[in-house]
């Protein structure tokens, strides 16, 4: 276990230190504050303004920074040959990804942290307060990064920066319009459906970590009104760990039987 | 215990590299062992092999054939990995940690306890001659301060048997020298080296046996002493400038002028005695006589030519 967190401590203190996401981080810091100011050209729906875009921040940022961060972090090391140093000693491979992506964790934890004190900072500008349902979205958001950050681990293992964020990104939107993908199907005929209910269930839902809109147990949720509840918090948690955990495992797969040349 | 610390038997890696999976054959057959408390040095010229077996016997890659034991255990293994200490070619660290913090790292990953680590790191820092760098990050270092942490790193968890890929890489004649003492030293505290270089005058220095590896294939594995023949390969006699009549060279002997005198090469099987004899009757002042055995650099050529004439 001290290995796997001598890792993780290790690639967080490698992060914190990268100018670019501080650069990202800023960003989506403007992007939050700056619906301060889009909020006030509503009329009495400034609140609703800088929640909506205060969370699409996050989610945005938040996959931005776990893409770049997921296949960086790993591929950097292969490419600056460190693992060199670090894998001939008494560390098996499988603890070598799992500290790297625990590490990554930490490092998109603390970012979102960030980008959530900076919502309720506005919100509370603006007389409003971060409440349960914006905490519930945001930890959503967490995981919906989890997941993402598993799906660049995966890729970065057996492949480069930029094709591994192009598959990652592409995975994102997928899986993020798995419910218009679905509505297809009927267009398409049994065999068609088939294939595609089969890709659905491959790909990951992350439609699932943005509900606000969707309808969950016949009732629409909202982040302004009705949000979900605790078990829909639970099972999105479950599924978002149970998909990132198989996905690891592809990973650490990939990177036992990989020659370090 | 046994007396061999780390076995390649028929050790093999083929790449395939590039879009069309070319096939190159990066090492053809590696076969030898280190032995318990030797300084074993993996010699051949650039591209000939030894990073690659090197990173085979690692576990970093993986053998195509042959079979890799370190400390008794088939390679990759965790146990044998702990007490093992390696140092990569031309290393590259976190540049952005600080020895110490380097060191304390990897101590974490050898298993060593945070206190003992400090300690561990303190005293390796010292060891490798970085103190007055301690708090300094690695980014700051230059190429021969690197190499000193990477073998500070290799040490860090108190290891049995240490490997070196070219450890004398980018040093200056100091640095070199004080890698040589380094390497004695660890002998003399009991532990076992084995490093890769091309670099034969400290080979001539530091090691009781050597492997040699052409074209990723080994051509010779033992001590010095008996790779190198003990034949005489020529003589030379220095003698004093203007003194006497110089004798008649034989066939296939050379005479040039030096700062001691004029130097006679005799190719082997000459008269020696001959020539000495005529070069006294002559009044010569002869200054020296040095029979030139083969030396590893003669060695080393031989084997290289070798190896290009069969393939």
């Amino acid at each position: 276990m001290n290995r796997i967190v001598a890792i993780a401590w290790n690639t967080f203190r490698e992060a914190v230190r990268n100018k670019i996401l501080y650069s990202l981080l800023f960003f989506a810091v403007l992007l939050i504050v700056s619906a301060l100011a889009i909020g006030n050209l509503t009329l009495h729906e400034e609140v609703r303004t800088i929640r909506d875009i205060g969370l699409f921040g996050i989610d945005i940022f938040g996959v931005i920074i776990a893409i770049f961060v997921g296949v960086n972090l790993l591929y950097k090391e292969l490419d600056l040959k460190t693992v060199y140093t670090i894998l001939p000693k008494p560390l098996w491979r499988w603890e070598f990804v799992l500290g790297k992506w625990l590490g990554m964790l930490l490092t998109l934890a603390v970012q979102m942290l960030v980008m959530g004190l900076v919502l309720g900072g506005v919100l509370a500008a603006e007389g409003s307060r971060f409440d349960v349902a914006t905490a519930k979205a945001v930890w959503l958001l967490f995981v919906n990064v989890m997941l993402v950050t598993s799906m660049a681990v995966f890729f970065s293992a057996f492949s480069s920066p930029f094709l591994s964020g192009f598959f990652a990104l592409g995975c994102f939107v997928v899986g993020r319009s798995i419910p218009d993908i679905r509505a297809l199907g009927g267009k398409l005929g049994r065999v068609g459906q088939g294939g595609l209910d089969l890709f659905c269930a491959v790909m990951p839902n992350l439609h699932l970590f943005y509900p606000s809109g969707a309808i969950v147990g016949a009732e629409e949720v909202s982040v302004h009104r009705q949000f979900v509840g605790a078990d829909y918090l639970l099972s999105a948690t479950g599924y978002g760990v149970a998909y990132s955990i198989v996905v690891l495992v592809l990973a650490m797969l990939v990177f036992r039987k990989r020659d370090f040349v | 215990m046994s007396d061999v610390v780390l076995r390649a038997d028929g050790l093999a890696k083929t790449f395939r590299l590039g879009f069309w999976r070319k096939r190159v054959e990066a090492v053809k057959e590696a076969s030898f062992e280190v032995r318990r408390g030797e300084v074993f040095g993996y010699l051949g010229p650039n591209g000939s092999g030894k990073t690659t077996t090197l990173k085979m016997l690692m576990g970093l890659v993986f053998p195509t054939r042959g079979r890799a034991e370190v400390l008794g255990r088939k390679v990759p293994d965790r146990a044998a990995k702990r007490r093992l200490g390696y140092l990569p070619e031309s290393p590259y660290f976190y540049e952005y940690l600080t020895p110490e913090e380097f060191l304390d790292l990897v101590g974490a990953l050898c298993d060593v306890r945070r206190g003992e680590r400090r300690k561990r790191a303190a005293a390796l820092i010292s060891r490798v001659g970085l103190d007055h760098a301690r708090g300094r990050p690695l980014r700051k270092f230059s190429k021969g301060m690197l190499q000193r942490i990477g073998i500070a790193q290799a040490l860090m968890g108190d290891p049995e048997l240490v490997v070196l890929d070219e450890p004398m890489t980018g040093l200056d004649p100091i640095g070199r020298k004080e890698i040589r003492d380094l390497m004695l030293e660890l002998k003399r505290e009991g532990r076992t080296v084995l490093y890769s270089t091309h670099i034969l005058p400290d080979v001539e220095l530091t090691c009781d046996r050597v492997a040699m590896i052409f074209a990723g294939r080994i051509r010779s594995v033992g001590p010095l002493a008996e790779l190198l023949t003990a034949r005489v390969l020529s003589t030379e006699i220095c003698l004093a400038r203007g003194t006497g009549v110089t004798p008649a060279l034989p066939p296939g002997a050379s005479l040039r002028d030096s700062p001691d005198g004029m130097l006679v090469d005799l190719p082997a099987g000459s008269d020696v005695d001959g020539f000495l004899r005529a070069a006294l009757a002559g009044s010569c002042g002869i200054t020296a006589v040095t029979p030139r055995h083969e030396s590893l650099e003669d060695l080393f050529v031989r084997q290289a030519e070798a190896e290009a004439s069969s393939s």
